[in-house]
């Protein structure tokens, strides 16, 4: 058998075709992982400067009342993680920064991709676009004649008459053709591993694990299509039949089945418009919903007087003004995460429409568990979404909690840059390699089941392949 | 043998095909689904468009009538948000929404209208930040992979078929043996070829306008006959280059498996490679300003703005005198002092954003150049503008509300630095944004460059596949 691994090794090498298309995906893998990088690694400086100038404004904003430093709030950037320079995944439609200010949860604005333009949309290229579409093109050229073309030309009947086992010439030819692509994707790995070594673009947990768990999945996809295509080579009757096919399937994975995802997943999952949504929240922050309803002023009033037994609000331990604008902070809460919530879980299930696809289409398995472990998926921008306004929401908790606490109703209440520096500054973990995997057991189970399907596929078409 | 009867001839040979009927149905069957999206997607838009329309009349029904009843001795419902003042009648409380309509074709092509905002509040508050909105909720990952619409289907499926029944138009006749007998006749292989390829163009290019006709007729897209020209021509020059390429790759005289694999890498470098590789080299030569540094530059402008109101104002009035008329210039009023503040905002703002247009604008210059190199992408620039659904058509939207919100402050500012209530009689004066839409000549204007290099790229291909296929010889 190492005969004919290395056969098929050298032959694969020698053939002009391979070389040339290989020397195409090499430079277009390596210069979209070294773009990919420079601009993430820029990106997430100047993300990482501006959140520094945003957190030196809060600091250095002179004396106010807190609740007017509550108004002027705060911006967050949200930081571009080491792995998104492999895939940038939705990045560049999600927004990068966010206001946090009272009274109000605001969106991610800024999205890069509006910025550019039409063209760009259609052909944006990294390296995970050309690992889960060119490669996948580069295996299917490399082994659709495999066994199809040593029957068409009759050599196969000589391969097995030299007493060699079909699954022995199957796996031969299958590490053959592995071996190549192995010059080209392990130097890839190699510089990608590099670069998350040298400079990480910016911050992840355990980025080398997710790297490592991002090689395996890979690793698995392209297996699954030596495989699949080794089986299509065993089964069609001529080369061409094998190459016509195997190009249908290419298509339908790479191309078709993911935009019918899209469609689809609105279908069924619809999402409302902007202006719904917008005029949701008003209402509800205007007028309460089912059983969440604004706080009443008045109740609130008689509720401190007798709670500390006086007659005055000025005679209050506390600053009511501060207690109401905390229960009303309080109120709108529960109203954005209705609707937020609402809105992000409908995201949510249309990702899981995307997924279930991949039953059809190994790429939207691959595609997810590649922009989950880049932490460039919906997702980890919900988690940090969702960090943001969690911190928005301590911040305006002190903010008023200052305010009840340090003044008395009615007086004019000036806090100092003690209270601006007291409150933390927004320190985001990414999530762990735990928490993206336990989301994406359902891609994770598809694209196992491929690949022991096409592995299994091409095992029994190969025992069963004709020999003339 | 005439044309007609080669017509004839593989009329029969393709029906009698089952793999290709069962092709041309499941073609039939992604252009319908492709149709069935972008109407959808238009009907939302339209339904948007509506509300937002009614959103407007609303607001200034509401307004009339706090008014009418102020005048009749009630107190407004808020001291803060009094209609009479002029920074609140003409603020966030009496806003207008400028809208732009779906484009035309937009049931045909998506192009940036999931992506783009097609809708803006305008008030006297409105400023550069405002334009930076994210338009419709849509999910990232919808966005980030793009529609299934029938632009998709014209640009990447459309040439695989096309591909996928004329590779093979010349070389089969030679591998069966038929083409001695076919040329002994008194017809030329251009005849032949030419007579094979306007049938499958027929059917195929057919197939494709009849669906898109139908998605305009069902959405009244006919309202824009040149739009629609357009359209269909473009559709029609990019199938017919891969039909000539085609032809070309024939005419080489190779085989069949030859042909196919040299065509496919076509497809594959001039649709999925080389727009990719324009984008990455774009980026690396010329890469986009980022946004994020406008973010702190609107906050320090507006920290400095708060803490030199009434020095602003004495500036604001020195740079408008057309808007001081009524301003006592010793005793400001707080409005008018907050203008000062607001204005210098926003022209802080101008000045960040122009500097950012501008190296926007040249990126873009320069990556616009690159698109010659690729069909795919020529044709794609043609079919979304034609639609109403480019970059063009946003922007031009845009710059319409950036003067709208301009007349909008000429309205109301002189009022808020003079300290004036304003009342019922000044509403029906109010401005209204009216969209003055581009015309199909614009467009047209456009698409001439990038329509003229695909015919040209067409016609190259053309005579390649004529030089070529006149040296065939029945005895090849």
């Amino acid at each position: 058998m190492r005969h004919i691994v290395r056969k098929e090794f050298t032959d694969v090498l020698r053939d002009g075709r391979f070389r040339w298309c290989a020397i195409l995906v090499g430079a277009l893998l390596l210069v979209s992982l070294g773009h990919g990088w420079a601009q993430a690694r820029s990106a997430q400086q100047e993300h990482a400067a501006a959140q520094a100038t945003a957190r030196d404004h809060w600091e250095s904003q002179g004396e106010k009342n807190p609740h007017s430093a509550a108004h002027y709030g705060i911006y967050a950037f949200k930081p571009r993680l080491a792995l998104s320079f492999v895939d940038e995944g939705v990045d560049p439609y999600t927004g990068t920064s966010v206001w946090l200010e009272a009274h109000r949860q605001n969106d991610f604005l800024l999205r890069p991709a509006q910025d550019a333009t039409a063209a760009q949309r259609i052909g944006a290229l990294t390296a995970a676009q050309v690992l889960q579409h060119l490669v996948p093109l580069l295996i299917i050229l490399l082994t659709f004649g495999a066994l199809a073309g040593e029957r068409e030309r009759g050599t196969l009947r000589q391969l097995l008459a030299t007493g060699i086992g079909r699954r022995e010439l199957a796996v031969g030819k299958a590490l053959g053709i592995a071996g190549a692509l192995a010059l080209l994707l392990v130097p890839a790995a190699l510089v990608g591993a590099a670069a998350l070594v040298v400079g990480s673009p910016g911050p992840a947990a355990s980025p080398l694990a997710r790297g490592v768990v991002l090689a395996g999945v890979y690793l698995a996809y392209f297996t699954a299509f030596l495989a699949l295509s080794l089986a299509v080579s065993a089964w069609a009757r001529s080369a061409r039949t094998a190459l016509v096919i195997l190009l249908g399937v290419w298509v339908v994975n790479g191309l078709v089945a993911p935009r019918v995802a899209v469609d689809l997943s609105k279908w069924l999952h619809p999402t409302p418009s902007a202006l719904e949504f917008a005029r949701n929240v008003e209402r509800e922050m205007a007028s309460g919903v089912e059983d969440i309803s604004r706080p009443d002023r008045a109740a609130l009033t008689e509720r401190l007087l007798a709670e500390h037994g006086v007659e005055r609000v000025e005679d209050l331990p506390v600053n009511e003004v501060g207690v109401y604008l905390q229960e009303s902070e309080e109120f709108g809460n529960r109203i954005f995460d209705r609707n937020y919530g609402a809105l992000w879980d409908t995201f949510e299930r249309q990702g899981v429409v995307h997924e279930a696809l991949a039953v059809v289409a190994p790429l939207l398995a691959v595609r997810t568990l590649s922009m989950g472990l880049a932490g460039t998926d919906v997702e980890q921008h919900r988690h940090f979404a969702t960090a943001a306004e969690a911190y928005r929401r301590d911040l305006m908790r002190r903010m008023n909690g200052d305010l009840a606490e340090n003044s008395r109703t009615g007086d004019t209440y000036l806090a100092g840059p003690e209270l601006w520096e007291e409150t933390p500054p927004l320190e985001y973990a990414a999530p762990t390699l735990g928490w993206v995997l336990g989301n994406r057991i359902l891609s994770i189970l598809v694209l196992g089941t491929w690949l022991v399907g096409a592995v299994l596929a091409a095992a029994a078409r190969v025992r069963r392949a004709e020999v003339g | 043998m005439t044309a007609r009867s080669v017509l004839r001839n593989e009329w029969r040979l393709l029906m009698a095909d089952r793999a290709l009927r069962i092709v041309l149905g499941l073609f039939a069957v992604l252009l319908v689904y492709a149709l069935a999206n972008g109407v959808v997607w238009m009907r939302f838009q339209e339904r948007t468009v509506e509300a937002v329309q009614t959103g407007n009349v609303e607001r200034t029904r509401a307004l009339a009538d706090e008014l009418a009843a102020i005048e009749n001795g009630a107190e407004p419902a808020s001291r803060f948000a009094d209609p009479r003042a002029p920074n609140v009648m003409g603020g966030a409380r009496g806003s207008h929404t400028a809208v732009l309509e779906p484009g035309p074709l937009t049931a045909l092509a998506v192009g940036q209208s999931d992506l783009l905002p097609y809708y803006y509040d305008v008030n006297i508050y409105t400023n550069e930040s405002s334009f930076h909105q994210n338009g419709e909720v849509e999910n990232p990952l919808n966005l980030m992979v793009g529609r299934f619409d029938l632009t998709f289907v014209v640009i990447y499926l459309l040439p695989l078929l096309v591909l996928a029944l004329s590779f093979n138009v010349l070389s089969e006749e030679r591998e069966q043996g038929t083409l001695a007998l076919t040329l002994s006749q008194p017809v030329s292989a251009r005849r032949v070829v030419a007579a094979k390829l306007a049938f499958r163009a027929l059917l195929l290019v057919g197939m494709v306008l009849a669906a898109s006709l139908l998605g305009i007729l069902v959405t009244g897209g006919f309202g824009s006959p040149g739009r629609v020209l357009l359209w269909c021509a473009t559709v029609v020059t990019y199938a017919l280059f891969w039909f000539v390429l085609a032809a070309w790759v024939n005419s080489l005289r190779r085989s069949s498996a030859w042909n196919a694999t040299v065509l496919v890498g076509a497809w594959l470098v001039l649709v999925v490679v080389l727009p990719a590789a324009i984008n990455i080299a774009s980026g690396l030569l010329h890469p986009l300003p980022s946004r994020v540094q406008m973010v702190t530059a609107q906050r320090e402008a507006s920290n400095e703005a708060v803490n030199r109101r009434s020095e602003l104002l004495a500036r604001y009035l020195e740079d408008h005198p057309e808007m001081a008329g009524g301003v006592v210039a010793e005793e400001p009023g707080l409005g008018a002092l907050a203008w000062a503040a607001t204005d210098a905002v926003n022209r802080r703002l101008e000045e960040v954003t122009s500097e950012h247009d501008a190296r926007r604008a040249e990126q873009i210059a320069l990556v616009r150049r690159y698109r010659f190199l690729s069909p795919a992408l020529l044709a794609q620039e043609v079919l979304i503008d034609a639609a109403g659904t480019g970059d063009a058509r946003f922007a031009g939207f845009q710059s319409q509300v950036r003067a709208f919100a301009e007349q909008w402050r000429e309205f109301f500012v002189p009022a808020i630095l003079a300290s004036e209530q304003m009342d019922a009689s000044v509403l029906p004066d109010v401005p209204k944004f009216r969209l003055e839409d581009e015309e199909g000549a614009d467009v047209a204007r456009r698409a001439g460059v990038p329509l003229t290099v695909l015919g040209a790229l067409l016609v190259l291909a053309g005579v390649g596949a004529g030089v070529g296929l006149g040296r065939v010889r029945g005895a090849d």
